[in-house]
């Protein structure tokens, strides 16, 4: 089964780096990460935390961006262009299929999060910027949150439209951004029904304010070990759960 | 044949299709069932549209039936162990294209289950047999429609499946290209495989097949050993003659129940094998002369032109 998985998730990483996709959104993002350079010198007192606060975020939108973007044509394409028929037909059950298509995307995310960091590392260490252990913690969050949006994304892969799923994912990264405020917001409302749907809504949506340790690492403020294990355990739980309902769903599916 | 030799088995299978958004079904598969037997070619043949690709789909487990049950080697398709011993080439294959047709069958070879040890001997070997080998190491998006048809037939093939099942496998394939996938079938037959193959083009399946199903609307119409149906039918001659003096045709219509077609001095008629005879000696005693007599077989084409007919009524 093993090797099964790790042989749709390897040609899945393959095309990848196949693609031309990849290349855009990377550059991009080494082009915004280098332009931290500029914008950091405009400030006399803030250059290193302005350069900082910007290459993070270019390594977590471009990480986000490449996850979703590639992640909802995952499934579907595979359909669409009827790769699939070959594949299934093989001692492969739709369960590993689609394992492997997610590790392989997982897979591609983080290798595209290590060329950025080892630019961001680059950048930090030539311009004085301190690197830390935090900067280390707040990077294994952002590839914690993008395995989680690569579930998300394979779910809706595994049963609508490369336009539909684009629209879900992006909803539900932005939303998950927000629920940790809505519930804080809700909390001061006087409106139970306020409270109690701002409440769920944080429960059953993805906490995704959790794995950003960025403010932390970019101003050297103190973390604790619970700051990393605790998103860590509840992102790889979350992607579980959403990664077993894309399942269940691609198991039930005819591929006409 | 005994039960035990039997590869697949499909039995009463029944499969709707919602053509829209609506709740209407349409009914594609009406309770279909045949058994192909082991080492044998299975011919499944029908017009577009009969249920064929649904049936194949089925058997691959990419569509669920809704009601009936399907097996291959004794498992039911649902399964995936036993797929280790399935090929399957669908109708108008895709694959990945960014793939060169080696890294492909590589790729196809290991989801099979192939060792490391096997897999390049095995990937070379196929390649070398689908003629392949000179444009291994070039990506697929440069491969023609048949050369894709030709890596589709090695991935079915690349881990030496018992039963193969080919979705139109002569589709986008030249005369010299249809020769060597027909002689590639034949090779696997002798070899002790069952393929269960899929298409319109009934020469094929007349020069290939053991045993054929027409399947028509989602309902087989027929299925028979293609021996038994050449033997059932009656044989005809097809005669050509000339200088036939001009009362002469009217009695041959009338005696032996023929129709005469006239291209100038030629007189071109379908007779009946045991009147063939009959007719020679009547048309050599007036004078006439014999330019051909072409022994006529009842094709399959005729039978499935019926069937199809029947079956549409």
């Amino acid at each position: 089964m093993i090797d099964r998985i790790w042989t749709i998730a390897t040609n899945t990483v393959r095309e990848a780096i196949r693609s031309k996709l990849l290349y855009v959104l990377l550059g991009f993002a080494i082009l915004v990460i280098l332009s931290g350079i500029v914008v950091g010198s405009l400030s006399y007192v803030e250059s290193a935390r302005i350069l900082q606060d910007v290459g993070l975020a270019a390594i977590r939108i471009s990480g986000v961006a490449i996850a979703i973007f590639v992640g909802v044509s995952l499934i579907h394409a595979e359909v669409d262009r009827r790769t699939i028929y070959t594949i299934l037909a093989k001692p492969i059950s739709r369960g590993e299929f689609l394992l492997g298509k997610f590790l392989g995307l997982v897979m591609t995310t983080w290798l595209q999060m290590t060329v950025m960091v080892v630019f961001f590392v680059a950048v930090s260490l030539l311009t004085g910027a301190p690197v830390t252990l935090t900067h280390g913690a707040a990077i294994l969050l952002i590839c914690v949150e993008l395995t989680l949006m690569v579930a998300i994304a394979t779910f809706f892969s595994a049963f609508t439209t490369p336009m539909l799923a684009t629209f879900f994912s992006i909803g539900v990264w932005v939303v998950g951004c927000l629920t940790r405020n809505l519930r804080d917001l809700g909390a001061v409302s006087d409106v139970d029904s306020v409270r109690l749907t701002t409440v769920w809504l944080h429960r059953i949506l993805p906490d995704l304010a959790s794995f950003n340790l960025s403010i932390e690492a970019v101003h050297g403020l103190p973390i604790s070990a619970a700051d990393v294990w605790l998103p860590l355990v509840y992102g790889v739980g979350y992607a579980a759960i959403v990664l077993v309902g894309a399942m269940a769903i691609f198991e039930r599916r005819d591929f006409r | 044949m005994d039960a035990s030799n039997t590869i697949v088995r499909v039995e009463n299978l029944v499969k709707d299709f919602r053509p829209g958004l609506g709740l209407r079904r349409k009914r594609v598969l009406h309770g279909i069932s045949f058994e192909v037997q082991e080492g044998e070619i299975f011919g499944f043949v029908g017009p577009n549209g009969a249920g064929k690709t649904t049936t194949l789909k089925i058997l691959m487990d990419l569509i669920r039936a809704d009601e009936g049950r399907a097996s291959i080697l004794g498992s039911d398709v649902g399964e995936t162990a036993f797929r280790r011993h399935v090929g399957y080439l669908p109708e108008n294959p895709y694959f990945y294209d960014y793939l060169t047709g080696r890294e492909l069958l590589h790729f196809y070879a290991r989801l099979s289950g192939v060792t490391a040890g096997r897999r390049a001997g095995r990937v070379d070997a196929l390649l070398r047999l689908v003629g392949l080998s000179h444009a291994s190491d070039a990506r697929l998006r440069t491969y023609s429609k048949g050369m894709l048809q030709r890596v589709g037939i090695a991935q079915a093939l690349v881990h030496e499946p018992k039963v193969i099942f080919l979705d139109e496998p002569m589709s986008g394939l030249d005369p010299i290209g249809r020769k060597e996938v027909r002689d590639l079938i034949l090779r696997l037959r002798n070899e002790g495989k069952t393929v269960f193959m899929s298409t319109h083009i009934l020469p094929d399946v007349e020069m290939t097949c053991d045993r054929v199903a027409i399947i028509v609307n989602g309902r087989i119409r027929h299925e028979s050993a293609i021996d038994q149906i050449f033997a059932d039918s009656e044989r005809e001659a097809d005669l050509v003659l000339a200088n036939l003096p001009p009362e002469i045709p009217g009695q041959l219509e009338e005696v032996f129940g023929v129709t005469l077609r006239g291209h100038g001095d030629r007189i071109e008629v379908r007779v009946r094998e045991k009147d063939v005879q009959g007719v020679l000696q009547s048309a050599l005693a007036v004078g006439a002369q014999v330019i051909s007599v072409t022994p006529h077989r009842v094709s399959l084409e005729s039978i499935f032109l019926n069937v199809v007919e029947e079956g549409s009524r």
